[in-house]
């Protein structure tokens, strides 16, 4: 049935292909491994047999493409997503400090500064749309104006998608949902209309731009305060600049006082970070909610 | 008319769901040395050679949900002919979960048994 393992995993691969990239993956390694174990140690026993022929008895034990698929999917099924986040430090310090080795503290980091530049582009085009495709509803042109323009939300509802999985780490549609073939231009924009991810989507897109202001404008001022507070000591120590200069004269911290101002520095810095990733996870399951068809 | 084949496949699947990730966990207990999945199936083969319950591919994806759980760790190494092996070893936490896993499995059994006899 198979004249090498190279076919055998076309036809895995074949079977999964709805699955998880990465699964699919994992599921064509551990087939590559075992089945050139078992290739080996057939052609150990009787040399002249031929791959084909080996293969035949070692996929009978292994389980053909189609039951190898489903069991890597029961397996999947099975396996909440919550338990395959990474590990967590169980100690104190290990869960106040792990959160600069965390990966999502970046993804949410960078999501919050990106929503910033997205946010407007959304909003405009939201609202321009809206307004453009509502005033042109009173001519027979405003229906094909109204479902490109509905259309353009869903495609970019999805990219947006893509953009929180990629950053925040939630699973969001790989494929846009279109609507079924065959039905005519009033059907289909019932369809978008009566679909209420449209609508939450647009709403997305227009409360994206006073979310991302507010992300963009929290963050940078912490992030400005904490750095500020770690290195104004250094600018005392180093270069004699005054923490605080006014008319009446320059002030000089003593010493103990600047390294409190180190560790203030730091400590905020840490809690931005904590606000960062628990905003990132918040703004995960937010958009999930609002993009994604139940 | 009830498909009978497709029940007991049926059932030997939800059997083996539980059983499979208890006798992989146990099999890598016992081991002194990290052993890879070929390796763990050839030891599955050799203890009961007259029973094949589970396709041996099924046992790749038990492994890697036991590790994502953080009962197993692996490491992949390369090997001399062919394809990396990926390498499985029993955690701190994973023995842990088999000494508790095995009191669930002995109280099991005493609770099917003891109804199968009726």
């Amino acid at each position: 049935m198979f004249n090498s393992i190279e076919e055998y995993l076309e036809a895995l691969k074949m079977e999964m292909k709805s699955a998880d990239p990465a699964l699919i993956q994992d599921a064509a390694a551990d087939a590559r491994e075992h089945l050139s174990l078992a290739l080996e140690a057939a052609r150990e026993k009787t040399p002249n047999v031929s791959e084909a022929d080996a293969l035949k008895s070692i996929v009978e034990e292994y389980g053909t493409p189609e039951e190898t698929a489903s069991a890597y999917r029961e397996i999947e099924r099975r396996t909440s997503p919550s338990l395959k986040q990474a590990k967590k430090s169980d100690s104190f310090w290990g869960r106040v400090f792990g959160v600069y080795v965390d990966p999502r503290t970046w993804g949410s980091l960078l999501f919050m500064f990106i929503a910033f530049v997205t946010g407007i582009i959304y909003f405009t085009w939201a609202v321009m749309g809206l307004s453009i495709s509502l005033s042109f509803m009173i001519l027979i042109i405003g229906i094909p104006l109204a479902i490109l323009f509905l259309l353009s939300v869903q495609g970019l509802a999805l990219l947006e998608g893509r953009l929180v999985e990629a950053l925040l780490g939630v699973r969001m549609p790989r494929r846009p949902l279109f609507a079924q073939p065959g039905l005519n231009w009033l059907d289909r924009l019932k369809a978008l209309v009566t679909d209420k991810h449209t609508w939450l989507s647009l709403l997305y897109m227009a409360l994206q731009m006073p979310l991302g202001v507010v992300y963009f404008s929290v963050n940078v001022t912490l992030i400005a305060l904490a750095l500020g507070f770690m290195a104004a000591p250094f600018a005392q120590v180093l270069w004699h600049f005054p923490i605080v200069s006014t008319f009446e004269g320059r002030i000089f911290l003593p010493y103990w006082a600047l390294f409190l101002m180190e560790i203030g520095g730091f400590l905020i810095l840490t809690l931005t970070m904590h606000l960062a990733r628990a905003v990132g996870w918040l703004h995960g399951r937010y958009a999930k909610w609002m993009l994604v068809a139940d | 008319m009830v498909d009978l084949s497709l029940a007991v496949r049926k059932f030997q699947k939800e059997m083996n769901a539980g059983t499979s990730a208890l006798v992989l966990l146990s099999v890598l207990g016992r081991s002194r040395e990290p052993l890879y999945g070929y390796q763990i199936a050839k030891l599955l083969e050799e203890s009961s050679p007259e029973v094949p319950i589970m396709k041996q591919g099924a046992l790749y994806p038990v492994l890697r949900s036991l590790e994502e759980n953080g009962l197993l760790e692996s490491a992949v190494e390369p090997s001399v002919s062919g394809p990396p092996r990926r390498y499985y070893k029993i955690t701190e936490d994973g023995r842990a979960a088999l000494v508790e896993w095995l009191e669930i499995w002995k109280q099991t059994k005493k609770f099917v048994d003891a109804n199968l006899k009726g």
